[in-house]
């Protein structure tokens, strides 16, 4: 196709005199404004890789006129924070529960810190306010299995249970069906008693056979009146709140293959102080002691 | 058409390759918006993940991008460009017929597997690349068939030059083969398994990742559809393209500019700050070149605005240069470190792409499509142009209420997530920042639902614009040739 | 002629792909890759027998356009 240049009435612009399917194009200069734009911002770029760390070379890159380094900046953010939180976290970790809870001004910060150290960590499992979750102990309802006074929130807080801790709280309910030391039969039985007993389901049923295998397998840790041991970790099986579930499917399910939760020990992640705080946070959700 | 091209012995195109497309795309979009508002759906309430494997939201997500990106636009990208190389190079698609039908089977095939593997769980967890290794060597394929039909077709064409729109939809399919191998180079564990491992590890492959994920914006959903639009524009309007130059100094900066731009998606992470500054420069540079594009399409309308308000097929593809332009400009914005301290990881993002995805993408494919279909199943005129108009404003009401919806949520995380209390300790935590932003996100639902109807309107009108007793159309002498040999 | 090259080309290829799908099915260590051959196979099947049908259109084509009857 030869070129045919025209002149477009409209714009008064030439076309560039080619055509493709009945396409052609102006040979309109470029926009002035669009040129110095392009230019500032090559400007603007160029300024940037002079003040920031920018261009590489070998093993090393050019750090740029300010010095500047996020990490360095994130350190010193976070180093600000520390030290603005510092006077009042140090006293915490310091002092004994019983004089922070005297102190209002202290225990107004610590169930702040409490407060969101709770809901950035703790609330995945345990539930907004501590109302719990399957297998997750409602802390506000007051059910402890390792107790719920502030040391003993503290201690589990810290080393956790069933962790990877020395001191981790640890226990370990037998597996009596799974390794053959009830007969389903006989797990049938002591889950009617315990159904019928703890669990206030009586119904009138003879229960006797499984309150002679409680007593001779769970009493021991649970309690004859199930009452459960906090030293060793059992919980009470005479509440209104069970962590696997309130079903007598549950109790089957748990004498047969129990399940065994873990929870991770918090002292390797937050600090003492941090920790003492969460601690009179749960303690004051409604289920402290 | 002008005279000597009847002179001339006449060119036979391949349009039947083009008409599958123009179906498959459209198919594809409902399929897109439908699970893209499902989704949605399932952040504002996460019952309606089903507690299925199969429909949780992380697997979903890849089916609704996937859906948009490259089943929705990229069936209408190979379309387009198959349509468009023909015309302005007035030569049959080369390769001959098989070859193109491979390219269309071969691609909607990869789309459907891909779909399902991520439903069965198979991802290499890459943003916009997560099918598996087997998947994309099949992709691979079928590229590179793209590429020779595309090349070939420019290489025996019978105008002197090669038109603007070809050189970007040339620089779309080389440099998302170049893009694509790179960054899926991986290693399977074994030959019949899916499974596979990719060559880089730690912050190189965060970087090999988003070098492709935002050259995937830049040259499959920018370059692409810029293609498109120097066709379609000028050709509904029936005015020149405002200017050459502009065209040829934005092409070469834009394509230059956007390769390097990536690292600003991995701002205040693991990588070297020099490289994050590197991303800023040149992502910054990039506003003039892109918005070279914006103005190039608005700019030629000049002297035929009063056909927006009787062709609203025209009305879809000028809104969708403004949204071109607006995204454009908050790309560089929100790239800069400072800005991205408060944006990154929030709903900004989110919106951000949508704004893209919705507002240039989809527009500039519905203003395409609006003007094409007609002209390729030879009718007179679509079924109903009140309804593209209806179309046209249910669309646009649905980009409003998405945009603004997540940058308001956006914008109140980034806030919430930096706030701190007199103590010193966060303000808030990061559930209350979910809780915070649930309104939006039943907005951001009602915008998705909207952008669907209308997808749904077009799609029926289309239906009944293919469907109705042919009315010939009386212009454009070359099309009817094309039927014959199309069949 | 540019026709009848490309359906051998593809064809060709299209059945080397199909034997792979079947190879892979034969191996397959997990389930995405045994769904992916068994379709692979199935596609390259469907793919080739429309060039057959394909080629056949257009032979029958050509016929009725020699006899002049353009309504085929």
């Amino acid at each position: 196709m030869p070129t045919k240049i025209e002149k477009d009435a409209i714009s008064g612009q030439d076309t560039t005199g080619h055509e493709w399917d009945g396409l052609k194009e102006l040979n309109t200069p470029l926009p002035k404004w669009w040129v110095y734009v392009f230019f500032a911002c090559i400007a603007w770029a160029a300024g940037l890789c002079v003040l920031y760390p920018s261009i590489p070379y070998g093993r090393g890159y050019f750090h740029g006129l300010l010095g500047y380094s996020s990490r360095r900046n994130v350190d010193a953010d976070v180093a600000k924070l520390v030290d603005q939180r510092k006077d009042s976290m140090d006293k915490i970790a310091a002092m004994p529960f019983d004089a922070i809870k005297a102190d209002p001004a202290l225990m107004e910060v610590a169930l702040t810190s409490g407060r969101i150290t709770f809901a950035d960590n703790c609330q995945p499992c345990h539930g907004a306010g501590g109302g719990g979750n399957p297998g997750y102990p409602a802390l506000a309802a007051g059910a402890w299995i390792w107790g719920g006074t502030l040391t003993d929130i503290q201690q589990t807080v810290t080393h956790g249970i069933r962790s990877a801790d020395p001191d981790a709280r640890n226990s370990a309910m037998p597996r009596f069906g799974a390794d053959g030391t009830l007969k389903p039969a006989e797990i049938e039985a002591v889950a009617d008693y315990v159904w019928a007993t703890f669990y206030g389901h009586a119904e009138g049923k003879d229960v006797s056979a499984g309150a002679k295998i409680f007593a001779e397998n769970c009493a021991a840790c649970h309690g004859d009146q199930g009452q459960g041991n906090r030293d060793m970790g059992a919980p009470k099986l005479a509440s209104k709140v069970h962590l696997y579930g309130d079903s007598r499917e549950a109790i089957v399910h748990q004498v047969n293959l129990p399940r065994q939760g873990v929870m991770p020990n918090w002292g390797t992640r937050l600090s003492p102080g941090t920790i003492k705080a969460v601690s009179l946070y749960v303690h004051s959700l409604g289920g402290g002691e | 058409m002008s005279d000597h091209a009847l002179a001339e012995p006449r060119v036979v195109y391949n349009d039947a390759v083009v008409k599958k497309f123009v179906v498959a795309s459209l198919f594809w979009a409902i399929v897109a918006f439908l699970v893209g508002c499902y989704i949605a759906a399932e952040l504002t309430w996460p019952a309606l993940n089903l507690g299925l494997s199969f429909s949780n939201f992380g697997r979903l997500r890849p089916v609704h991008t996937s859906a948009a990106i490259f089943a929705f636009g990229g069936s209408a990208l190979l379309g387009t460009s198959f349509y468009v190389v023909q015309r302005t190079c007035r030569a049959r698609l080369f390769g001959g017929e098989a070859l193109a039908n491979f390219v269309f089977w071969g691609y909607q095939f990869f789309i459907v597997m891909a779909a399902l593997s991520y439903v069965l769980g198979f991802s290499q967890s890459k943003e916009y690349a997560e099918p598996e290794w087997h998947l994309d060597l099949w992709l691979t394929v079928v590229w590179v068939c793209y590429l020779l039909i595309f090349l070939g077709t420019i290489l025996k064409r019978s105008e002197p030059h090669i038109y603007v729109a070809n050189w970007f939809y040339l620089a779309f399919i080389v440099t998302i083969a170049v893009l694509h191998i790179v960054n899926n180079a991986a290693i399977p564990i074994s030959w019949y398994s899916a499974k596979s491992y990719s060559v880089y590890a730690g912050v190189q492959d965060a970087l090999v990742q988003w070098w492709y994920g935002h050259n995937a914006v830049g040259f499959f959903l920018t370059a692409g559809f810029l293609g498109m639009m120097y066709y379609f524009i000028p050709k509904a309007a029936g005015r020149p393209v405002y200017s050459y130059r502009l065209s040829i100094v934005h092409f070469w900066t834009l394509i230059f500019l956007y390769i390097w731009a990536g690292p600003h998606h991995l701002h205040w992470t693991a990588l070297p700050d020099w490289t994050q500054t590197v991303g800023m420069a040149f992502s910054i540079m990039l506003w003039m070149p892109s918005w070279g594009g914006m103005i190039n399409g608005i700019m030629t309308l000049s002297g035929a605005w009063d056909k927006l308000r009787t062709d609203p097929g025209l009305r879809f593809s000028v809104t969708a240069v403004g949204f071109y332009g607006m995204s454009t400009f908050e790309g560089p914005v929100m790239s800069v470190r400072e800005v991205n301290a408060l944006s990154h990881y929030t709903d900004w993002t989110i919106g951000h792409v949508h704004s893209g995805a919705l507002g240039w993408v989809a527009f500039i494919v519905f203003g395409s499509f609006y003007y094409l279909i007609p002209v390729l199943w030879n009718r007179k005129a679509l079924y109903s142009v009140r309804l593209v108009a209806w179309h046209y404003w249910i669309a646009t009401l649905g980009i409003v209420l998405y945009i603004v919806s997540m940058w308001v949520a956006g914008i109140m995380e980034g806030l919430m997530w930096r706030a701190y209390d007199k103590f010193g300790f966060l303000q808030y935590s990061f559930v209350e920042s979910v809780v915070a932003i649930h309104p939006f996100f039943v907005i951001r639902l009602l915008g998705g639902v909207f952008f669907l109807i209308g997808g749904l309107m077009m799609v029926f009108n289309v239906f009944m614009t293919i469907t109705s007793e042919s009315t010939e159309r009386p212009r454009e002498p070359l099309i009817a040739p094309a039927m014959l040999a199309g069949a | 002629m540019e026709n009848n090259v490309s359906d051998l080309i593809v064809g060709l290829m299209m059945a080397g792909f199909g034997l792979v799908g079947l190879f892979l099915v034969a191996g397959a260590a997990d389930v995405e890759m045994y769904i992916f051959g068994i379709c692979l196979s199935g596609f390259a099947v469907l793919f080739d027998l429309g060039l057959i049908k394909r080629y056949h259109d257009r032979r029958d084509e050509s016929r009725a356009t020699a006899r002049g009857n353009t309504h085929v």
